[in-house]
């Protein structure tokens, strides 16, 4: 298929990657930052039936390709995308573009192609999910992605600037905010305080190259990067989730982009149905089977491979809550030579790492899997002791309650006894009991969040100004969902109404839509 | 009173009576009543009322959305402990302290604990009974973990709310012994008459002791059991009587202290310690004297800056021609112990003391008190302990 999706996916790429390699001659190891918009405008064709003509437009907000040569770009999108039934065409503003320009202004180009309004559904939610992808991993870019259908705007915003991020080496971060990756729903009645992920990095180690694939001219390393979390945080839960119910895997190539477009028309890869291909589920007694539903239309980064436990019936030893924990699972390849690696040199690894992903890890599956293994332990590990911690603090509280009741109710004093229940406004001592033991679990839960919030900022490797925003803002997340929280306890809607509103602007979290929908749009109109 | 004049003449206790008199004038010259009393401990009321706020304020964190949280003193610290010739070793008004947070997952079991013990100790008071460090621990010993933590966290308890331990009626359990010219009548009305011929075991209720009767001219404080055992069976108490033998069996228990310190308190008799020539017996020796670290918070009613040295002395090795061959070679810790407590601030007004420290440091030796036995069996209360006792060989 190269239709618009895949020709808008592999732009970005191409583009991304040339922004990094020029990034890096500046400042390596930054993460990149600026704004791409990308726009889709389709109108019923005059000439076909049932056709859209679709104009795309992919531009940037300020100045960010700098060196990009455009006569070359062209070119070189053209044999990337031979196939693309559509002519590109390049516009600048003013006067600026030439032929050979450093590009000191904001960059722009179109391109036409026909779809059907179902294929350009399905490109849209294709792009969206790529987009999430690539913000995940590269925080710091914004993407302002919008379609209009015979004059119905959607326009939606993917960035995630200001929440807590992961910093690894090469200018990547990875975005820790459970959002993206588990919708919080599934969560219902459960209490989740802490919205991080908790990722724990494993050791690298270098793929091996199947020969045929070396031929092609690959001269560097390629080097996997495991990192494993178990979402949602089990530092701060309920003692509910304690079992893995299902687990997802990323995979990210070199300059932090997806090595897998997810489309919901093609099937899984046959490496990755084996579901002992990364991980040796028989260690934690689990049995995984894939998960082919993968429900594009929802606000969540889609796993590129999915799998959940096979539940089994009479099985009590698991704990009540039906939904359990996620595994998540990233893997990051990125390429070494050893030299400055040019932009040509990194696409061709790139396209490399696409076509020839399931060789190269087959080839690579015992190291691969040693890896994957050992930082899954350790976030299982992880999650043991936070279990832990969390029984030992319940079992701490159920005593220093019990001990506060013993003399507050055995006392003979009757005017220590009416402070004690007017100081925490209860009627009797039933009251007092219920009221002291809720006082001690919402102020030690609070602890155990700025415990959580402090983890992660030491996690940060030195970009402080990055990492200082990021945990002011990781902070001010914390403080205004539990503001939101107690506003609602506290019925104050008011407050909630604020609480939320900030929110929004902080986290990506739901997406902004301008959605005028008449009931005559159709389908196409519904992103 | 009256006991049975056994003992040597009266002319013998001559030294010991001026050694008495210049003690008493310099407790008058301090200011402080020669008169023994007790010291001022907290009435079951006070106590009651002291955990009730200490609940109140728990509640009242809990009220504002504030974590709770203990301030404890930090009682093991040499930068919260002053020394004074008066009192020993005891803790500084402004001391350093260390807080133990509910939200903290290092301090919040701590935490539960001192509620845990606070709400037992209240219950002790309100009903008027009295328990043991062990008792506490064993009530759920899977909870506390070990007795360590039960006794710290009641020290600090009697810390924070500065009220002695025994008010809070936590008994210590007692390992010492008593002989010689005392009687006295314990809580519950048993009559208790230390002048048999074996030893009686310290009371656990030092502050319930009652009518507490002597005219011992001293009371000597023996480090070992095994030293105390063999003047019980050479009939010490009787040969040198009117006078009191104590042991702590080593490293004294509070009651064993509690209950030297009321003697002094009570009758103002001259106190000699009898230990070991090693780093080990003078840390013991000091320990009665000026106190421990631990229980600086409550010097004043433990400590007896009164005490003197009376053997084995360093200084005795050579002068009475100690066999070489019952020295020992002072091992790392122990030069490591006998440097600690060179170091001490009430070494500085020990010239003596810190001069037979020397000694042994240069010789590198030490001494048990049974390397007397190798001048004869008995030497030591035959000889030693007479001499040193007539002719004020003290220090």
């Amino acid at each position: 298929m190269e239709g618009t999706a895949v020709a808008v996916c592999e732009i970005l790429k191409y583009l991304i990657i040339h922004w990094r390699c020029e990034t890096a001659r500046i400042s390596k190891g930054a993460l990149l930052e600026g704004e791409l918009v990308i726009s889709i405008e389709a109108l019923n064709s005059k000439h076909q039936a049932n056709t859209l003509h679709c104009v795309t437009t992919i531009a940037s907000a300020g100045s960010i390709f700098g060196g990009l040569v455009l006569k070359k770009f062209l070119k070189e999108i053209q044999s990337i995308l031979p196939g693309l039934s559509a002519e590109l065409s390049w516009t600048s503003e003013e006067t600026s573009y030439s032929q050979d320009v450093s590009g000191v202004t904001p960059f722009q180009m179109i391109f036409e192609a026909h779809e059907k309004p179902r294929t350009l559904m399905t490109d849209s939610l294709v792009i969206k999910n790529f987009l999430h992808k690539v913000i995940t991993v590269l925080p710091k870019i914004r993407f302002n992605f919008s379609v209009k259908v015979n004059g119905i705007l959607s326009m939606e915003i993917f960035g995630a600037e200001n929440e807590p991020t992961l910093n690894l080496s090469n200018g990547i971060a990875l975005v820790v905010n459970h959002q993206h990756y588990v919708s919080t729903p599934k969560f219902g009645t459960t209490e989740l305080l802490c919205s991080r992920i908790h990722p724990v990095l494993g050791h690298p180690v270098m793929l091996f190259i199947p020969d045929d694939v070396a031929k092609m001219g690959l001269l560097g390393e390629l080097i996997l990067t495991p990192a494993a979390a178990l979402c949602p945080c089990p530092n701060v839960f309920s003692n509910q989730l304690n079992r893995i119910s299902s687990a997802s895997i990323f995979l990210y190539g070199p300059s932090g982009l997806p090595l897998i477009l997810l489309n919901p028309e093609q099937p899984t890869s046959t490496t990755f149905k084996d579901t002992s291909y990364f991980i040796n589920w028989k260690k934690y007694h689990l049995c995984m089977v894939p998960n082919l539903d993968l429900n594009f239309d929802r606000d969540l980064v889609l796993p590129d491979v999915s799998y959940q436990v096979e539940s089994s019936e009479g099985d009590q030893t698991q704990n009540m809550d039906p939904q359990g924990q996620t595994l998540l699972l990233f893997l990051f390849v990125d390429f070494h030579s050893g030299f400055p690696v040019q932009k040509m040199e990194l696409w061709g690894v790139h396209t490399l790492l696409t076509t020839h992903l399931s060789a190269i890890l087959t080839e690579s599956h015992s190291v691969v899997q040693d890896s994957i293994q050992v930082a899954v332990d350790q976030a299982l590990e992880q999650h043991h002791q936070a279990v832990k911690a969390h029984q030992k603090l319940q079992a701490s509280l159920s005593v220093a309650v019990n001990s506060i009741m013993s003399i507050m109710t055995g006392s003979t004093s009757s005017s220590f006894r009416k402070t004690c229940l007017q100081t925490l406004q209860a009627a009797d001592t039933q009251e007092f009991g219920t009221k002291l033991h809720k006082s001690f679990h919402e102020i030690t839960q609070n602890r155990f969040l700025h415990h959580c919030s402090r983890e992660v900022k030491q996690q940060l490797l030195p970009e402080k100004k990055n990492a200082e925003q990021s945990t002011e803002d990781a902070h001010e997340n914390s403080s205004l969902e539990l503001l939101a929280g107690r506003a609602v306890a506290a019925g104050n809607l008011q407050s909630v109404r604020v609480a939320e509103s900030r929110l929004r602007v902080l986290n990506r979290a739901p997406s902004r839509r301008l959605h005028v929908c008449p009931a005559a749009a159709g389908p196409a109109c519904c992103l | 009173m009256a006991f049975a004049p056994r003992g040597p003449e009266a002319s013998f206790f001559q030294v010991l009576d001026q050694h008495r008199a210049s003690l008493l004038a310099a407790l008058r010259k301090g200011g402080r009543e020669p008169a023994g009393g007790g010291t001022h401990l907290a009435t079951s009321s006070e106590v009651l009322a002291a955990i009730e706020n200490v609940i109140q304020d728990i509640i009242t964190s809990l009220a504002r959305n504030e974590a709770p949280a203990f301030t404890i003193d930090n009682r093991s610290s040499w930068e919260n402990i002053k020394f004074e010739d008066s009192v020993g070793l005891h803790m500084v008004s402004h001391c350093t302290t260390r807080k133990i947070k509910s939200d903290s997952p290092k301090s919040v079991k701590t935490f539960a604990l001192i509620l845990k013990i606070l709400s037992m100790i209240y219950k002790l008071v309100q009903s008027n009974t009295y328990a043991t460090k062990r008792d506490i621990y064993y009530t759920d010993s899977q909870l506390f973990g070990n007795q360590t933590v039960v006794d710290n966290i009641i020290n600090d308890i009697s810390c924070m709310l500065k009220v002695p331990r025994r008010s809070l009626h936590i008994l210590s359990t007692s390992k010492g012994l008593i002989a010689g010219n005392l009687r006295y009548i314990e809580e519950d009305g048993t009559k208790v008459n230390c002048a048999c011929a074996t030893a009686v075991a310290v009371p656990s209720n030092i502050q319930g002791i009652q009518n507490l009767i002597t005219d011992a001219k001293f009371l000597l404080i023996v480090e070992k059991d095994a030293t105390f055992q063999r003047l019980l069976d050479d009939s010490f108490c009787t040969k040198m009587s009117p006078c009191i033998m104590v042991t702590g069996k080593g490293v004294p228990d509070l009651n064993t202290r509690l209950l030297v310190k009321k003697l002094w308190d009570t009758f103002h008799v001259p106190i000699f310690t009898l230990v070991d020539a090693d780093p080990h017996g003078i840390e013991i020796m000091c320990i009665y004297k000026y106190g421990s670290m631990a229980m600086s918070f409550e010097a004043h009613n433990l400590t007896v800056p009164a005490i003197r040295w009376l053997g084995l002395l360093p200084s005795d090795i050579k002068r009475l021609n100690i066999p070489k061959g019952t020295l020992i070679p002072l091992t790392k810790q122990d030069q490591m112990k006998l440097d600690s407590i060179l170091k001490r601030p009430y070494i500085t007004c020990q010239p003596f003391w810190r001069k037979e420290m020397e000694i042994m440091a240069d010789s590198k030796m030490k001494a048990e008190i049974q390397a007397l036995t190798f001048l004869s069996s008995d030497y030591l209360s035959r000889v030693y302990l007479p001499n040193k006792l007539k002719f004020g060989g003290w220090i």
